[in-house]
């Protein structure tokens, strides 16, 4: 074993060994929610015949807990994957930085769509990851934008290393999910969507069990990148079978 | 001496020979590190000197004369 292993430090600034707490999902979960089936139906016509949204490999969804990353390009990137989703889309717990979710109106429909987790990236690091990880300890999935902020096109931004620290010290699996043409239909700025082909790809989950072997003999910080790094190559991958369809 | 001990276990870290740390460079943005690296960095001194570095505090930290810094005052307050 590494002398730089540090999951001891890690586990610690996660919690993972702390107790639970018992009213954890509760927290999160939206008192809008009743809105929600009203809310999708309304989406089923913007994604369901509007826009035509093609949903490919729902048959690899794990079972939770695990963790959803997806490119980011629009600001409806949660709601075409969750819409996707079907029922399973109460499973999802979306992680949202202060930035949208503190702004009244976004925060609103925010929490009709999902149980939104509010964080701080920039200053909060370790709060972020940790109300992430209590959500996978209790059994849930957390949906990321790895990018950490909208493309506006069709590039992939790199992946911050953060959702490599997550999935190994956790050990849940990650899900790489692209969606495709969502900066065409609803571009930054725009409050009415365009009627373009929209669509949400799920790839096979990446398992975590190579990489935590890997962190027994690497650096830690290598390994968490080679993971982010992976899953940026997973929905890039994804991408490109797109094109090819 | 603690902090050549500090200067080698960054230095591993950061995977940068040691001659080219300059114990009042910024480690972000001077000598490349990001800032999960920087944890990195304070996960390696937890596990070498069993401190455990309040989070709050890695906000303030930049060069390696302020990780010195900071160990030290960390380990004075465990012999207390």
């Amino acid at each position: 074993m590494t002398d730089l292993d540090t999951s001891g430090y890690w586990r610690k600034r996660l919690a993972l060994d702390d107790p639970l707490p018992s009213d954890i999902l509760k927290k999160y979960r939206s008192l809008y929610r009743f809105f929600r089936p009203i809310f999708f139906a309304i989406m089923n016509l913007l994604f369901g015949f509007y826009c035509k949204e093609k949903v490919y490999g729902i048959d690899n969804l794990p079972k939770p807990p695990y963790i959803m990353a997806a490119n980011h390009a629009s600001s409806l990137d949660f709601v075409a994957v969750a819409w996707a989703m079907g029922k399973r889309k109460e499973e999802l717990y979306p992680i949202a930085t202060k930035l949208f979710y503190d702004f009244g109106f976004a925060r609103f429909w925010m929490k009709v769509a999902a149980n939104v987790v509010r964080i701080d990236t920039v200053e909060d690091f370790f709060p972020a990851l940790r109300a992430a990880a209590q959500i996978l300890r209790a059994g849930k999935a957390v949906y990321i934008h790895p990018e950490g902020m909208r493309s506006n096109n069709a590039r992939i931004l790199p992946f911050r290393p953060g959702v490599g620290v997550l999935a190994v010290e956790t050990g849940v699996p990650l899900v790489p999910v692209y969606i495709g043409n969502s900066w065409k239909v609803l571009p930054p700025g725009s409050i009415f969507p365009f009627p373009y082909p929209l669509s949400v790809t799920f790839g096979k989950p990446i398992e975590m069990g190579p990489y935590i072997e890997q962190k027994k003999t690497e650096q830690a910080y290598d390994v968490y990148k080679n993971v982010a790094e992976e899953l940026r190559r997973r929905v890039i991958s994804l991408q490109e079978e797109l094109q090819a369809r | 001496m603690l902090e050549q001990e500090i200067k080698t276990l960054v230095a591993k870290v950061i995977k940068k020979p040691e001659a080219d740390i300059d114990p009042n460079a910024n480690l972000f943005t001077e000598l490349g590190v990001d800032s999960l690296l920087g944890v990195e960095i304070f996960a390696a001194l937890d596990k070498k000197y069993g401190l455990d570095v309040p989070e709050e505090k890695l906000k303030n930290v930049n060069s390696l004369n302020d990780i010195i810094a900071l160990v030290k005052e960390l380990l004075a307050k465990k012999k207390q």
